[in-house]
């Protein structure tokens, strides 16, 4: 099997810090695979170790992307090989635009029979970009998906919906989005990280890929962390009869 | 000024009429696309749309294969603005569209207005951390929203609309539903209920919860809990999680047991009425943001409150 994973560069999340004036602070956080990315990349790593085949990794990105330590990181985690499209006019990206040049970059990798792709980014989850992206290459694209077994030139997933799961069967190539609880990504070992070193890097710019400008869908007005609504802050401490009984109290007043 | 004319799509009949008073506010012309009855159209019309595409749903069928057809209507038409609630079909109705169309798929929007012609979204990013306001730029603007975001308008029964029935396949090659199967555990709607109590990584053992669960009965509430409980524990189904990749809630009183106050959570509680925690670690982030707090190991107080409130 062919497999291509998507992911994306995204700032830690514990680092970014929200200022007095409710900004938010990217100074010290570093750049890192998206978490729900690596629910992809186990995915298409198991899909290859049980049937034989390629896993591919994939991200197109601003210049964060241009770091030796997330390559390093995402190259142990099983891929054997990665295509990286950097470029200044992939910076803030919105869905559209992430899945014309995901779509160039696939075109342009070639053969494949599966794209993967994670639940959402970890920093805007819009989880969008995977169906975006199947709909653009004119293949069966498919969300939510919560198991994958592979059938011949079909792959039969199960797909989570809100009161039920759907189990299709979704001929190849195809593009699917996984869930994050389809599996528990592994650590990398030394072994892995060692193997990382020698596996190969392509990457390309916007122009390299072939694709052409698409303008913003939108302009970000503002990014800002939401007001606290002002709470009572009516604090007690201990486990005394009566710091209990003021509690309860308190407690059965909210309740009623 | 109103857009022309809003869509609204909806696989879920519960989000009938909040969407449809959500497109009546920001539209002058209101279109449903259903996927099932008759009589669903009629509520539609009676919620506030003016016309009605309902295409055809059988056991089986996979409605994201009408996307393309969706599409063309939504073009030909010239909406300005299409809103497809975020289930799990629902979104990749809407990623797929928003393909055909040429422009993206805003997610999640958790408020919507128009201002200087322009729809402006909100939406929460980096993890629940800030509320991102978007202005929409393209024709039509494509994005998925939730229950909670509009109120329902009461329902005219007499409001008149047209509907079109659309009786041709959905478009699907390469998908074959082969089964549908319910799933596993209950189902339970967080949203709706007035008292929850959350529970996080204070409780050390699965059995440890039945303590959370007698106060849960004793006072009426829903059982909710933190991400590690679902995804890391799975002591509790991904339905009872509560926070920003999880519900959104607004209910009467939460209660926290157990759970520190990370920003990822709260953002699932932060529009309930009364926060009530309960935490062995002073520090936790949760007593900065509770009108009631308790200061304890909730292993020693827990059974006497929950004894207490029975009394």
């Amino acid at each position: 099997m062919r497999i291509i994973a998507c992911f994306k560069a995204v700032p830690e999340e514990q680092d970014i810090v929200v200022e007095k004036d409710r900004q938010l602070n990217f100074d010290k956080a570093e750049w890192k695979i998206g978490t729900y990315d690596l629910n992809a990349i186990e995915a298409g790593k198991q899909l290859v170790e049980a049937e034989g085949g390629q896993l591919t990794g994939l991200a197109v990105g601003g210049t964060a992307l241009d770091s030796s330590k997330l390559k390093k990181n995402i190259l142990s985690r099983g891929l054997d090989d990665l295509y990286l499209v950097i470029d200044e006019k992939a910076e803030n990206a919105d869905t559209y635009q992430t899945a014309k040049l995901l779509e160039a970059s696939i075109r342009k990798i070639g053969e494949f029979d599966l794209v993967l792709c994670g639940a959402g980014s970890s920093d805007l989850y819009a989880q969008q970009t995977g169906n975006q992206v199947g709909e653009l290459l004119g293949v069966p694209v498919i969300n939510s998906v919560n198991k994958i077994t592979p059938q011949g030139d079909k792959v039969i997933v199960e797909r989570v919906l809100e009161d039920s799961v759907q189990v299709l069967e979704v001929s190849l190539p195809a593009v699917l989005s996984v869930t994050s609880e389809i599996n528990v990504p592994r650590i990398p070992g030394m072994k892995d990280i060692l193997a990382a070193k020698k596996k190969p890097v392509t990457e390309f710019t916007v122009e390299d890929i072939g694709a052409a400008y698409v303008q913003p869908t939108s302009l970000v007005l503002s990014t800002q962390a939401p007001e606290q609504a002002e709470r009572k802050l009516n604090i007690l401490e201990g486990d005394s009869e009566e710091t209990i009984d003021e509690f309860v109290k308190l407690f059965n007043e909210a309740l009623k | 000024m109103a857009i022309k004319n809003v869509w609204f799509i909806t696989d879920d009949l519960s989000a009938i009429g909040e969407l449809a008073a959500g497109a009546r506010k920001l539209g002058e012309h209101v279109t449903a696309v259903l996927f099932s009855e008759q009589d669903q159209a009629k509520e539609a019309i009676a919620c506030g749309a003016d016309q009605v595409y309902l295409f055809k749903k059988t056991e089986g069928s996979f409605i994201e294969g009408y996307s393309k057809e969706i599409a063309g209507l939504i073009r030909a038409e010239q909406a300005g603005l299409v809103m497809v609630y975020s289930s799990a079909s629902g979104r990749l109705i809407a990623g797929r569209i928003a393909s055909q169309l040429e422009t993206s798929a805003i997610s999640n929007v958790s408020d919507l207005y128009i201002e200087d012609d322009h729809v402006v979204a909100e939406h929460m990013v980096y993890g629940g951390l800030a509320l991102r306001k978007e202005k929409a730029l393209s024709d039509t603007v494509v994005l998925t929203v939730g229950l909670g975001v509009f109120e329902a308008n009461a329902k005219d029964e007499s409001r008149e609309g047209k509907v079109t029935e659309i009786t041709g396949e959905a478009e699907n090659a390469g998908i074959k539903v082969i089964e549908i199967r319910p799933k596993q555990g209950e189902t339970v709607n967080l949203k709706v209920a007035k008292k929850v109590v959350g529970v996080g990584r204070g409780f050390a053992n699965e059995e440890d919860l039945k303590m959370a669960e007698d106060l849960a009965s004793a006072t009426g509430a829903e059982l909710a809990c933190s991400r590690p409980i679902a995804e890391g524990e799975k002591w509790m189904g991904k339905e009872r999680y509560v926070g920003v990749s999880g519900a959104v809630l607004k209910p009467d009183v939460y209660v926290a047991i157990g759970i520190s106050g990370q920003i990822q959570h709260m953002v699932g509680v932060n529009d309930a009425k009364t926060i009530v925690a309960i935490n062995k670690d002073k520090n936790a982030p949760i007593f900065k943001q509770a009108d009631i707090g308790l200061v304890g190991d909730l292993y020693t107080v827990l059974p006497k409150i929950t004894e207490k409130l029975k009394a």
